[in-house]
């Protein structure tokens, strides 16, 4: 279970003004549990998804996962996977390197981290862009390569930023679903950073809204609803 | 040893600052302060003025000033219009002359100088066949500068050109502008920044330039560098050449500063809406490109062909100079400085290129080797080190110092397109810094690393003022050894400096080629493939 507490956090823009991005926030994500945050650009979702991911530093508070304090725990040791908006696929790697990436780097010889990768591209339906360079593939494909290369390493938690932003509505639209579904056979918890209240309604059980550096809740669908 | 250090980020910001400015103090700053005392304990505003007084001296600042701009000049008005038929149209060929634009900036300055002689010297490939006499006129060391230099107006004249927008064009001929209009009104306005900064480039250049000018100026028309190193070498005027020094770094350090403040206001974003390159049409445009490639031939490739054909019709006796104990203790003294220099200049321009994407003052300073000329660096670092005058590790450091500006630009340049997220992907997914930095920032900037450090390669390879200051005899270089068989008497000797010279400008060629495209494994993925994935990222 992801806990924050207390989080602040400022921010200093390049014409030196500063910005309360977080005032005191509070956020707890149940194991398996999928929660969107919702707030318009630069709202500061995208810095608290940095702060639970470890790539930013809180000013002050907790973030917390199965009881034990994470402070000082760098991004790599956290187990977390984080999709950027953009995907941020490696351009020097063909597809198969890219989703074998995180398993190299948990020292998994790179003989069985490409086999692994290259059973779940086969999940994917991406087996025959294996060998593909990654600007090659259509948006909704490296979509998928970035999901893969994010699950393939068993995160504890999936941190989604802006997933679908980059693509088109009727791709976005299909990729929903199937992400539901993955996340949901992945049986993760994660935390789903969007603008938009439609997709965010489709994917999370809950929904809280980013505002003056506190979030509220938006909606909960309570056990058996389908979202 | 370096694992730890960027395991701590603590550690790794102060080691990464403190590697280029600790080397820039002592090998840059601390000599120029040396030559300023040494400058105002023999002089003050006196010997400046006695300085200026002096007919010889005052000509000698003044033709510097002058030939400078008038090969600022001449650059602008060959190297625009030639800019413009490259940028503009398609043909067969396009890409390979704009890569070959960047020759003269691998060939070292001694080899430029042997092929203006080589084609208009005595008995030159040109001269000879004209019937020209141009020895002791300006003409050769003005051809000498538009050698290297209207290739580097070319290459910002097209990437200039590459910035207009095609939109704003547009308006301009259907509000009822001609070409020739749209050109002054439109495409001339917003390419002048980029001219503007590659002329002080030049300038820069040409003000400092010393190689060129002791071969090609001749007693008349040698330039305030020939001066400080004949009073410092020949005359030991030590104070003399030290207010000469001075006035020369307060010269191009405004023009620095002037170039450094455009270079600011140039960084902005790439366009989309390119002009879009046709096919010439006509024999008029067709015309115009048979020109623009006479124009880059004329300045840019006969010299070096020139060289290659004296070096070829050279007899046996000049040809034996390749094989002597002299010529092979050179080769090999060039290369194993060239190569520790190269060490340094990587390590240096790495740590400089990192540091910099931090600090504004920093990125700055990696200028400041351009700014200051070789024989000033050379001269600052003898008076400031005199016991160490005939170290080699001086003279690898001195090398270093002029060559991994080229390191830490082309990799900062690089860092700076290269998104942050891609890191903090790899950390996300279990890369520590060390990993994250050599599993993804080094192979998406190893392209640009390989660059800079081919020009850096190159600049080490040709080095010929700060040798010539700091060498030992048992130190030649090829560049020192070409110097000096030019100043022994006979045919023989002069066209064995020219067989030595084909040989330098080889070599430089091959090392330029080896760095920049290594011929195995995944480095062999191409500068195209390369620029797709930064183009990506």
């Amino acid at each position: 279970m992801l806990e924050l507490r207390g989080i602040h956090k400022t921010f200093q823009d390049n014409a030196g003004g500063r910005w309360l991005l977080a005032d005191g926030l509070d956020l707890t994500v149940a194991a398996g549990e999928t929660v969107a945050v919702l707030g318009p650009s630069g709202s500061g979702k995208s810095t608290l998804l940095k702060i639970i991911a470890g790539l930013e530093v809180q000013d002050a508070g907790s973030v917390r996962f199965d009881r034990a304090d994470l402070s000082g725990v760098p991004p790599e040791l956290r187990g977390f996977a984080l999709m950027f908006q953009d995907f941020a696929l490696f351009p020097h790697l063909d597809v198969l390197d890219n989703v074998a990436f995180g398993l190299v780097e948990q020292r998994i010889p790179k003989g069985e981290a490409r086999e692994r990768a290259r059973q779940m591209l086969s999940v994917f339906g991406l087996a025959a862009h294996a060998g593909s360079r990654v600007w090659k593939l259509s948006g909704g494909e490296q979509q998928r390569v970035a999901l893969a290369r994010a699950l393939i390493t068993a995160p504890r938690l999936l941190l989604l930023d802006e997933p679908f932003s980059a693509l088109d509505a009727e791709l976005r639209a299909s990729l929903r679903q199937e992400f539901v579904q993955r996340i949901t056979d992945a049986g993760i918890a994660a935390v789903l950073v969007t603008h938009d209240e439609a997709e965010a309604r489709v994917m999370a059980q809950r929904g809280l809204r980013l505002l003056a550096g506190r979030l509220q809740l938006v909606w909960h669908h309570l056990h058996g609803d389908t979202p | 040893m370096l694992m730890p250090l960027l395991e701590r980020p603590r550690l790794r910001t102060a080691g990464l600052w403190l590697l280029p400015l600790v080397f820039l103090a002592l090998m840059l700053l601390a000599p120029l302060l040396r030559l300023s005392r040494e400058a105002g304990a023999g002089a003050s505003a006196a010997m400046l003025l006695s300085l200026w007084q002096d007919d010889y001296l005052r000509w000698r600042v003044l033709w510097s000033f002058l030939q400078a701009a008038l090969t600022c000049i001449a650059a602008l008005f060959w190297g625009l219009p030639v800019a413009w038929v490259l940028a503009r149209y398609d043909f067969a060929g396009r890409l390979l002359v704009l890569r070959l634009l960047m020759l003269p900036f691998v060939v070292p300055t001694l080899v430029a100088a042997m092929g203006v002689l080589a084609l208009w010297g005595p008995r030159g490939v040109l001269s000879g066949w004209l019937g020209l006499d141009l020895e002791d006129t300006p003409y050769l060391l003005l051809y000498g500068n538009l050698f290297f230099n209207l290739c580097l107006v070319v290459r910002a004249g097209v990437d200039a050109l590459g910035q207009v927008s095609a939109s704003r064009v547009a308006a301009a001929r259907t509000l009822g502008a001609t070409p020739w209009r749209v050109f002054w009104r439109v495409e001339w306005p917003a390419i002048l920044p980029w001219l503007a900064s590659a002329v002080c480039l030049v300038f820069l250049y040409c003000f400092s330039g010393f190689g060129l000018a002791l071969i090609l100026g001749g007693q008349k028309y040698a330039t305030v560098e020939v001066e400080i190193y004949t009073l410092v070498a020949h005359e030991l005027k030590l104070a003399q050449a030290g207010a000469l020094a001075l006035c020369m770094l307060l010269l191009t350090g405004t023009v620095a500063l002037v170039y450094a403040a455009m270079e600011r206001r140039l960084a902005t974003p790439a366009r989309t809406d390119v002009i879009a390159r046709r096919r010439p049409a006509g024999v008029w445009q067709w015309a115009c490109v048979a020109a623009a490639l006479a124009v880059l031939v004329f300045f840019c490739a006969l010299p070096l062909l020139a060289i290659l054909a004296r070096a070829l019709g050279a007899g046996r006796g000049a040809w034996a100079a390749l094989v002597d104990a002299e010529t092979i203790h050179a080769v090999w003294n060039t290369l194993r400085f060239t190569a520790v220099a190269l060490l340094l200049a990587t390590a240096l321009g790495m740590a400089h290129a990192f540091a910099a994407r931090r600090s504004v003052v920093l990125r700055a300073a990696a200028f400041l080797p351009f700014v200051v000329s070789p024989v000033t660096v050379a001269f600052g670092l003898l008076l400031l080190y005199p016991q160490w005058s005939a170290s080699m590790l001086l003279l690898v450091c001195a090398y270093a110092l002029l060559a991994y500006p080229f390191v830490a630009k082309s990799l900062g340049a690089a860092l700076d397109s290269q998104p942050e997220h891609l890191l903090q992907a790899a950390r996300t997914l279990g890369s520590s810094p060390w990993r994250g930095f050599l599993r993804v920032t080094l192979p998406l900037v190893a392209p640009s690393l390989r660059r800079g450090m081919a020009f850096a390669a190159a600049t080490a390879l040709g080095e010929f003022a700060v040798t010539l200051f700091l060498s030992r005899p048992e130190w030649a270089t090829l560049t020192t050894l070409i110097y000096e068989r030019l100043g022994r008497p006979g045919a023989t000797n002069r066209d064995s400096a020219m067989v030595l010279a084909s040989v330098l400008m080889l070599l430089a060629l091959l090392v330029f080629l080896l760095i920049e495209n290594p011929p195995s494994g995944a480095d062999a993925r191409g500068r195209t493939t390369a620029r797709k994935e930064l183009a990506h990222a």
